[in-house]
Formats: structure tokens, C-alpha cells, sequence
């Protein structure tokens, strides 16, 4: 054992340390791959952790809860009760608001504190004197600091004082509000109206409570596990976590193709070595052995250092995680990052996995060294003989299979085919790669290109196997920022020309504690029927939304002024159907029409019903179409204004459309509109404001994608630069040669300069077809599937133009040094050193 | 019974569809304490020999016994054992590992095998070669004679039985080449090993005990040359 270790230093670590930079830029190679893996997966935790947050952890777990849509009558509590059971009930309401001071979304629990005394986090004596007083609230750290304090509070489109009795601890509790239940009825506007009752059965409980308590129940009430909510929030979350996961695992596998790389080089310069040491005894098995271990103890060392990477990173990719799941999942606080067993286990297995298995293939070379080549004359031939017709059939079976699995149908509801048809796409590339570089090589440039150029394309050609995997690693991430960048793009423009289309409205009107996410901030129902009366105003158009859920998937239920809509909107619907016929019969009846993320994510069609229960009531509607809507992924049902209200008779709107008469000016309409709304905790956002507000969440959104990109480039850059780093040292040899058959030293750099060129130009025109296929896969088949858009094909031209610019400087930059050492090289020490 | 036996041995080579028959039929045997040189033309197959003699091949005919063990039945792991245990080789070109010092170099075979001790054996080793001062030194450090000497050093840590040496002169002058042939051949008759030293030397080839001329794949001819 002991003397494997002292052969596995000398042998092998000991080179490595002799070359230092080349090391460390693999290294940091895999480090970036393996920390960007570990940032998105604690960042995509910690984000999808603070769901369980407020909602449920106040109180202790529940066993069950009672909810519906539009919430419960009261009476439904009083009901239950009565029931022979033992079973205990709290009523909860709830509602979100905003700190006025900073505009902090905060969640509003309302709870029975004196029956709940013994549970809730609050209680004691000064409990029941803070309780004669209205506007007392208990809350968490990120609220306030100290009992005592004075808050002012947006409640809707109203700011309130109130006082703070105390502080709740816990995880998630942080921007937590408890305030007794009647004073959250009346704050929150839900008079004699309950949001959820939460059940707690004795730990002996039979199954017969459960049923008796079912039985009990109307029929559009909805009884399901404690926990339930937050178990849909997560199940939302999950295609965007997943999307981003296997995002982050790019820049791991142009790592990949870089440790080959390492590997590779390390058994082409060693086959005398190996020959010699099979000579002196060495297995087959202890050869292959030694390489994957050298693999190894790169992914080992790289992962560690991806830890600490990943820590640094996880930091930055939280804060764009949350604020995109804010504004299009659920408000949330993030719980805090935890690098614990489970991380660090996540980092040395892919680090390690993907370490051995791009060792693989060298070290099996490695282990097939014959021992004979310890005494082969002269120097044999390194660079393997590529078969590059048997490679070519390879690359068409593998685009061929990309193409059917991209036709596939999602797995368990992901894209997996998708994915796998952009994994083979790639490998296809590679496997052409070789035929490709060889192809330019014969072509002859020298006349065009200068004698430089030439000898770098035949050196290139020269060193197939090598150049080949390098120019793979470069292509892979070049298609990933193409096929990203036109995914991006595409959905950009889609959206923003649905954005010009659809916002039809002159201004938009929103309760100041209106959220991302949340729908259930309103205005005084009063306040449209003042505008309508401004003289600069031609129309008001009501919009309420409910937060429901559908299926155990969050979904928005909305009601609409069907006529209104009609006049002013301009809805499309998919599959052609005839807007104006839809419209026609929504207003007339138990019809729907739904958004197409909620239609795709529940599989529903003109003509399925769709039965929700609202308030205590079933109800039913059918559904008439789906129209295309990118405002966020939920996805919502729409129903007529006066239909909804007859089940759920609450007419606060959630936003007010403020149409202008014909050559209004806008300027002073504005001016009537404030003044109108005086006094009242409102937004005024004008059309231009509220598109300019879309595309900025957009950009935010995409934020976090933009920098895995721009992390896997890198990954492939810094393996450039280390691999041309090697071929200088390998080739020092045919350069010195060079030099003494009369070349200058700065041709010697612009042949290094000229190879990388060649290999960067070569990568990028293949990288550039694979991403527009990778793209087609990305829009029509990946996001497709797992959020449901439908988004138009749009070159981003300036983008991408711009983004194979750079890539194509930072490969030309990467060969700077190489190309210096080069120049450097003392001809008379290379020449003699044997 | 002879160290080494080869009987009726074949060689070929097949590449790009020509078949090289590098040794055709070749038999002799190498006992323990011999020195003997096997000389010939360049291609006429005396590293080939070497090679299926060391086990470090499969002759396409014919049989190789190596201390009566035949390497016919033997597997790739065996083989390599086998090479371990009983074989040392020197080579034209030294083969010293350049970033190895000329005491690790030594250890090489010791560690390979898994042996313990490596240390004190290697530096003994290189003592007998005469080279216990420069064990520290790297082989860009070191003469050519002292290169080979170093892997000499290397062919004995072992204690190997059979001493397989190609061309181990080739790239030194005739005085230092005097001395590495003289150590050789007191391997043989210090150590009571079997040697079998390629050269193109005639000078290397008169200090053997015996000399086998190869031409073509076949043994041309065997002399004593009565220095035993
Ligand atoms: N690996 C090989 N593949 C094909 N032919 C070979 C190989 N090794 C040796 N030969 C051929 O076999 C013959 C004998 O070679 P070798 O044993 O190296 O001769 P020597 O060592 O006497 O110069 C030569 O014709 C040589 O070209
Ligand atoms: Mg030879």
C-alpha cells in the first residue's frame, strides 16, 4: 500500500506539481464546474425551504386543514365544533402586506391567540392586555427588533399603525405578522370569513375521525394534509429548479472534456514511461489504475476547492433565485444556506464521477501500452489514429437518435428525452469534430493565410486527438450560449411583443401591498366608480384574482369584465379558435377560458370541465379556450365578474385597466387619477411603466442563466489556455527546430497565436450550428414541456454576434502566454537537453 | 536445467497487411552465470529475442521457458509477475525517469512489486555500481555511463535471475562502453546471473562467454569465445 502511494507520487502527482499553472488550470476548471453545481443546488434549497415558512410553522405541525377557494364562512368552524371527535381546530386568516417604511412584503397571520394559548408562540400574562388593545401584532426579526415598537403597515390600500407586543422566533418566521383573528379580519377586509381551519387529531386518532370530519364537511370545501401548500409551492418551483440544475451542470461538462484533455496528454507523454514500468512488472490493471486515480485526485481537489467556490457563489445565485421566485412563485424568505452532509457528498460524487468517467477512455489506453514500447526505436507516433469515417457514421446514429428523442413525450412530467436529445447532440459533435478539423487542415491556406497559419493547421492535424477534444470543449459551451442566448432572446421578444399586444389599458391600479406572486391584496371596491367619473376616463375595467389551487398545483382563479374585455382586450387564443365567439358565451354562464401554462400543465382542452370549490360551494365550469399569456407560470383560469361574484361575493378588485377618453392628456390625467386616490395606499403604473417593469423581471429572471453561461465559457476558455500550455511544452522540440531553421521568435508566437485561432474559429462555426439545433430542442421541446410557453423563433443577432466575439477574443487572450513561453524558448537548451 | 530456454521460436509481424517474420525458429539456451552476446545486423531480430525471452511478449510459435516456468499459459498479469520477479532489463537508451532521482529510479521495480525496504536495497544497489555518492542527483545530472550504470542498478533491484540488456552500449564511448560491458558480465559471475546482452559491438561481443550470431530470424552461428 505503502509503496503504491510513494510510485502514485513520484509518478504521477510529481509531474503535475512540476507544471504548476497547467495544474491549477485544470483545477480551477473543475472547481468552477463543481462549485457552480453546488451554489445552484443549496441556492435552489434555501429557496424552495422558505416556502415552509410562515404558512404552516406557526402554530406547530397540523394534521390536516380545511380551505377553499375565496375562503370559509365562519359558521363552517363553529360546525366543526360541534362534531362528537376529538379533534382540535384553529382558524387561520391570512393575507400579505408591505412594511410602509421599506416596501418589505411581509405575511399577515391571524390567529386565535386566547384558544390557542397554550400553542402559540404567544402567550403569558401581558397577552391578554395587549389583546384589549386592536393594533397589536407579534412578530418576526426582520419586522422588528424589539416589543415596543411602532410599525406602519400597508394592509391593501391602507396604512395602519401598530404596535409591537413581542417577538416570534422560528425558521421562516422572519417577515412573519400574528395578529389576533379579528383584528385580521378586519385589516385583511374578510369579515366573518375564514382562509383555512387547521385540524390536529389525538396521536391515538382512528381512522373513523378522519372520515366522520370528511363527512361533516360541504361539498366545496377542501380537506387535505397539513403541509399541503407548501408541498405545491415546491412542486411549482421544481421545473425551474430542475431547468436550472441541469444548467449548472454545463459548465461541468466542458470541465469534462478538459480533464479528458489533462488525461489524455498525461498518457500520450508518458507512453514510454508506462512501456517501461509494464516492462519493470507493472499489470495492465495497476496502469489503468494509476490514470484514473491521477483523474481522481483532480476531482477530489476539485471539488473541494468547488465547495468553497460554491459557497461564494451560492450567495449571489440565492439572491437572484429568490427574487425571481418572489415575483413569479410565492413571496418568500429564503432559509439560510446550508453546506451540510448532503452538499458536500453532492460535490465529490459528481466531481469524482465526472472525473473517472472522462478518465476512462485515456486511462484505458494507458492500460493497453504494450511493454515492447519501452524499447521501440526513436520516437513512435503519440497521437492515436483516429478512424474519422467510423467516427462520422457514429455522429449520424447519434444525431439520428437526438432527433427521436426529441420527439419524445416528457417523463414524469420533465423533459428528460429533451435533455438526452441535447446530451447526444453534443456527443455527435464531437465525434464529427475530428473529420472537421481535418477537412480544414488539407485545405491549402498558405497562400491565403501566410506560411504561419499553414504549419498551425498541420500541427493541428498533426495532434488530432488532442485538438479535437479541445476545439469539443469550446463548441459545447459556444452552443450553450447560442442556444441560451436564442432560447433568451425568442422568449424576450415573444414576450414583449404579447406585452404591446396585450396591455391595452392607459394605466393599471394596484393596492400598494400587492406582491409578485400573491394575489390577494385588493382595492376599495368604491375606488372604481370615483375614476369613472373623472372626466379624462372612458372606461374602468375590474380585474380580481384569487390564489387557489388546482389539482395540488398553485393556479389563479380571476374573474373578468367579459363585455369590457370584449371592447378593450385583445386576447389570442391558441389553435385559432374565434376570440369574439369565446368571449361571446364567457359572460354568459359557468364557462372559463385559461391561460396556456395552466392548460399545458393540467393537460385540459376546450370542453373539459373544470370543477373548483369556492367558499364552501362546488362549482363547475366549462372550459371555451386557452389563450397565450406570459405573465407567469402558475397559469390562470378566467371566468366572468358576475358569475364569480355569485359564489364569491367579495367586489374588491385586485387591479383596476384605467382606459383615457380619445386626446386625453396623459399628463393630467395622471394628476386627476392621484388626486382621486388621495389617502389611499395605491400604484399608479402607466402602460409603458408596467412593460418596461415585465421585461425588467424578464432580465432578472434569466439574470442567474446568463451567469452559468458565462461560467461554462469560462470553463472552456481556462482549458484552453492550459492545454495550449501543454502542447507548448510537448512541441518544444519541433519549435526550437524551427527556430534553427531560421524562424523568428515572434513567427513562433504567431504560429501558437495562429493554432489557436484556427482551433477557435473551427470550434465556434461548429458550436454555432450545434446551437441553433440545441436551441430548436431548448424552445420547442425543454421549455415547452416543463413550463408550457410557446414562444416564437427570434434571432437575438447583435447578441450572439457579440457573445462569439468575446468567446472568440478570450480564446485568442487564452493563447497569449502559451504563445510567449514559446517565443521564449531558449532553441539551444530544448535541443540539447537529452 | 538452463535459466532460459527457448525452443523452436517464431516471431511475425503483421502491419498494413505485410507479414515480418522476425525470428524464425530459433532455439538456445542461456544458463545461470553465463554471460552471452547476440549480435547481427540491425533487423535481424536480436530485440525481438530479447523481448519474448524478458516475457514481455508471446512468440507466435514455439516455446519460452524462463526458470522452467513456460510463458506460453501465462496471462497478461502473470506475465507481468513473472517480469517482476525474474527479469532485469537494460536499456540502449537508459530509460531512466527524468523527474525520478537516480536512488528512486532504483526503487522503481521494488515498488512496483509492492516491496518493502525499497530504500536500503536500491541504495545497495547502487553502491555495488559504484554510484552510492550520486544517488541523489536527477539523470540530467549524470553522465551517460553513469545514466546506465544508474540502470543497471535498476535491472538488479530485484535480484532478478535473468539479465536482458539491448544494445546497452550504443550511446556511450568505447571506454565507458568497456566498463558497463564489464559490469555485466560480473553480474554473471558475482551474482551467478544469466545475462543476454544485444550488441552491435565487437568489443562487447569478445568480453561474452558465448556469442550467438543472428541473420534473418535464424541463429547463423554459436561460438565460445573460451573467456569463461
Ligand atoms: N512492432 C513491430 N511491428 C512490425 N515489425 C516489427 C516490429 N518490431 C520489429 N519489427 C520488424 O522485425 C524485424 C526485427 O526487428 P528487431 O528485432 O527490432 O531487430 P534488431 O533489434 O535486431 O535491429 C525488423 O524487420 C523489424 O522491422
Ligand atoms: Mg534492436
Amino acid at each position: 500500500m505503502k509503496a503504491r502511494a510513494l510510485l502514485f507520487y513520484r509518478l504521477l502527482v510529481r509531474p503535475m506539481l512540476a507544471e504548476p499553472l497547467r495544474t491549477a488550470l485544470t483545477l480551477l476548471a473543475v472547481a468552477l464546474g463543481v462549485g457552480v453545481v453546488v451554489a445552484i443546488e443549496s441556492a435552489g434549497r434555501a429557496a424552495a425551504g422558505s416556502f415552509r415558512s410562515s404558512l404552516e410553522t406557526v402554530a406547530g405541525e397540523a394534521d390536516y386543514e380545511i380551505t377553499a377557494a375565496g375562503g370559509l364562512p365562519e359558521e363552517l368552524l363553529a360546525k366543526l365544533a360541534r362534531l362528537p371527535v376529538p379533534i382540535s381546530l384553529a382558524p387561520r386568516v391570512e393575507g400579505s402586506g408591505r412594511l410602509a417604511a421599506t416596501g418589505t412584503p411581509v405575511r399577515l397571520v391571524g390567529m386565535d391567540l386566547i384558544a390557542e394559548g397554550g400553542r402559540a408562540p404567544v402567550r403569558g400574562q401581558e397577552l391578554f392586555e395587549a389583546l384589549r388593545e386592536p393594533h397589536s401584532i407579534w412578530c418576526g426579526r426582520a419586522v422588528a427588533t424589539q416589543p415596543g415598537q411602532t410599525i406602519r403597515l400597508v394592509i391593501h390600500d391602507v396604512a395602519r399603525e401598530y404596535t409591537v407586543r413581542g417577538l416570534i422566533e422560528g425558521a421562516g418566521l422572519d417577515s412573519t405578522l400574528i395578529l389576533d383573528i379579528g383584528a385580521a379580519q378586519e385589516a385583511l377586509r374578510k369579515p366573518g370569513r375564514l382562509d383555512r381551519i387547521e385540524v390536529r387529531l389525538p396521536e391515538s386518532a382512528s381512522p373513523k375521525v378522519e372520515a366522520r370530519l370528511r363527512e361533516a364537511l360541504p361539498e366545496g370545501v377542501l380537506l387535505r394534509p397539513a403541509g399541503a401548500r407548501t408541498e405545491e409551492n415546491r412542486k411549482m418551483l421544481a421545473a425551474f429548479r430542475w431547468n436550472l440544475r441541469v444548467l449548472s451542470y454545463i459548465a461541468l461538462i466542458v470541465g469534462a472534456f478538459l480533464i479528458y484533455n489533462t488525461i489524455a496528454i498525461s498518457v500520450l507523454r508518458r507512453r514510454a514511461e508506462i512501456g517501461l514500468l509494464r516492462a519493470l512488472g507493472a499489470t495492465r490493471g495497476q496502469v489503468g489504475a494509476a490514470f484514473l486515480a491521477e483523474s481522481a485526485l483532480f476531482g477530489a481537489l476539485g471539488a473541494a476547492l468547488g465547495l468553497l467556490a460554491g459557497r461564494l457563489m451560492a450567495e449571489g445565485a440565492l439572491r437572484l433565485m429568490a427574487s425571481t421566485v418572489d415575483t413569479l412563485y410565492a413571496t418568500s424568505s429564503p432559509a439560510p444556506l446550508s453546506f451540510d452532509a448532503a452538499i458536500i457528498g453532492l460535490a465529490f460524487a459528481v466531481g469524482l464521477l465526472v472525473a473517472v468517467a472522462s478518465a476512462l477512455a485515456p486511462a484505458i489506453e494507458a492500460a493497453r501500452v504494450a511493454p515492447v514500447e519501452a524499447l521501440a526505436r526513436g520516437r513512435y507516433h503519440w497521437e492515436r489514429r483516429l478512424a474519422v469515417r467510423r467516427n462520422l457514421v457514429g455522429t449520424l446514429a447519434l444525431a439520428s437518435a437526438a432527433g427521436l428523442a426529441s420527439l419524445g413525450p416528457p417523463l414524469g412530467g420533465k423533459p428528460v428525452l429533451g435533455y438526452l436529445a441535447a446530451v447526444l447532440l453534443i456527443a455527435a459533435m464531437a465525434l464529427a469534430m475530428p473529420a472537421l478539423i481535418d477537412a480544414v487542415a488539407r485545405l491549402n491556406l498558405a497562400r491565403l493565410a501566410g506560411v504561419e497559419t499553414l504549419i498551425a493547421l498541420r500541427g493541428l492535424r498533426a495532434s488530432l486527438g488532442r485538438s479535437a477534444v479541445l476545439a469539443g470543449a469550446l463548441a459545447t459551451a459556444a452552443a450553450m450560449v447560442i442556444a441560451v442566448g436564442i432560447l433568451i432572446g425568442s422568449f424576450r421578444e415573444t414576450v414583449s411583443l404579447w406585452l404591446e399586444q396585450q396591455l391595452a389599458a392607459d394605466f393599471y391600479l394596484q393596492p400598494e401591498a400587492a406582491t409578485g406572486a400573491e394575489r390577494d391584496a385588493t382595492l376599495d371596491p368604491a375606488l372604481a366608480a370615483e375614476l369613472a367619473r373623472l372626466d379624462e376616463i372612458a372606461e374602468v375595467e375590474r380585474f380580481r384574482a384569487y390564489d387557489i389551487s388546482f389539482n395540488g398545483l398553485p393556479a389563479y382563479l380571476a374573474a373578468v369584465e367579459t363585455d369590457l374585455a370584449r371592447r378593450w382586450g385583445k386576447l389570442r387564443f391558441l389553435g385559432g379558435q374565434d376570440r369574439e365567439a369565446i368571449l361571446e358565451r364567457l359572460g354568459t354562464g359557468n364557462y372559463a377560458i385559461a391561460s396556456e401554462p395552466f392548460a399545458s400543465k393540467h393537460g385540459l382542452r376546450p370542453g373539459d370541465i373544470l370543477r373548483l370549490p369556492l367558499a364552501g360551494r362546488a362549482a363547475e365550469f366549462e372550459l371555451l379556450g386557452i389563450y397565450t399569456d406570459y405573465s407567469n407560470e402558475r397559469g390562470y383560469i378566467v371566468v366572468d365578474r358576475d358569475v364569480l361574484l355569485g359564489y364569491l361575493p367579495d367586489p374588491a378588485p385586485t387591479s383596476l385597466a384605467l382606459y383615457l377618453q380619445a386626446g386625453a392628456d396623459r399628463t393630467s390625467a395622471r394628476a386627476a387619477i392621484e388626486r382621486a386616490c388621495a389617502g389611499r395606499e395605491v400604484r399608479l403604473i402607466s402602460n409603458a411603466e408596467l412593460r418596461e417593469e415585465a421585461l425588467r423581471i424578464f432580465d432578472r429572471t434569466f439574470a442567474i442563466t446568463w451567469a452559468l453561461e458565462a461560467i461554462a465559457l469560462s470553463v472552456a476558455v481556462i482549458g484552453m489556455a492550459g492545454a495550449l500550455l501543454a502542447l507548448v511544452i510537448d512541441r518544444r522540440r519541433e519549435l526550437a527546430l524551427l527556430r534553427f531553421l531560421g524562424a523568428a521568435g515572434t513567427q513562433i508566437r504567431r504560429l501558437l497565436v495562429g493554432e489557436a485561432a484556427a482551433l477557435g474559429l473551427l470550434a465556434l462555426v461548429a458550436g454555432s450550428a450545434l446551437g441553433l439545433l440545441l436551441a430548436l430542442i431548448l424552445i420547442f421541446v425543454i421549455n415547452k414541456q416543463s413550463f408550457g410557453w410557446t414562444i416564437q423563433l427570434h434571432w437575438p443577432a447583435g447578441l450572439l454576434a457579440a457573445a462569439l466575439g468575446l468567446v472568440y477574443l478570450a480564446t485568442l487572450l487564452a493563447a497569449l502566454y502559451p504563445a510567449r513561453l514559446a517565443q521564449r524558448l531558449n532553441p539551444i537548451e530544448v535541443i540539447h537537453e537529452e | 536445467m538452463a535459466l532460459l530456454e527457448l525452443e523452436e521460436v517464431s516471431k511475425s509481424y503483421r502491419t498494413d497487411g505485410v507479414t515480418v517474420e522476425a525470428l524464425r525458429g530459433v532455439s538456445l539456451e542461456v544458463d545461470a552465470g553465463e554471460f552471452v552476446a547476440l549480435v547481427g545486423r540491425s533487423g535481424c531480430g536480436k530485440t525481438t529475442l530479447l523481448n519474448l525471452a524478458g516475457a514481455m511478449d508471446q512468440p507466435t510459435a514455439g516455446e519460452v521457458r524462463i526458470a522452467g516456468v513456460s510463458t506460453r499459459r501465462l496471462n497478461d498479469a502473470a506475465l507481468a509477475r513473472l517480469r517482476r520477479t525474474s527479469v532485469g532489463f537494460v536499456f540502449q537508451s537508459f530509460q531512466l525517469l527524468g523527474t525520478l532521482t537516480a536512488v528512486e529510479n532504483v526503487e522503481l521495480p521494488l515498488l512496483v512489486a509492492g516491496q518493502a525496504g525499497a530504500r536500503r536495497a536500491a541504495l545497495e544497489r547502487l553502491d555495488w555500481v559504484g554510484l552510492a555518492d550520486l544517488a541523489n542527483r536527477y539523470p540530467h545530472q549524470l553522465s551517460g555511463g553513469q545514466m546506465q550504470r544508474v540502470a543497471i542498478a535498476r535491472a538488479l533491484a530485484a535480484s532478478p535471475r535473468l539479465i536482458l540488456a539491448d544494445e546497452p552500449t550504443g550511446n556511450l564511448d568505447s571506454a565507458t562502453a568497456e566498463s558497463i560491458v564489464g559490469l555485466l558480465g560480473r553480474i554473471a559471475s558475482e551474482q551467478g546471473a544469466a545475462v543476454l546482452m544485444a550488441t552491435h559491438s565487437q568489443e562487447a561481443a569478445a568480453a561474452c562467454h558465448r556469442l550467438i550470431r543472428l541473420r534473418d530470424g535464424r541463429i547463423e552461428a554459436i561460438e565460445e569465445t573460451g573467456r569463461r
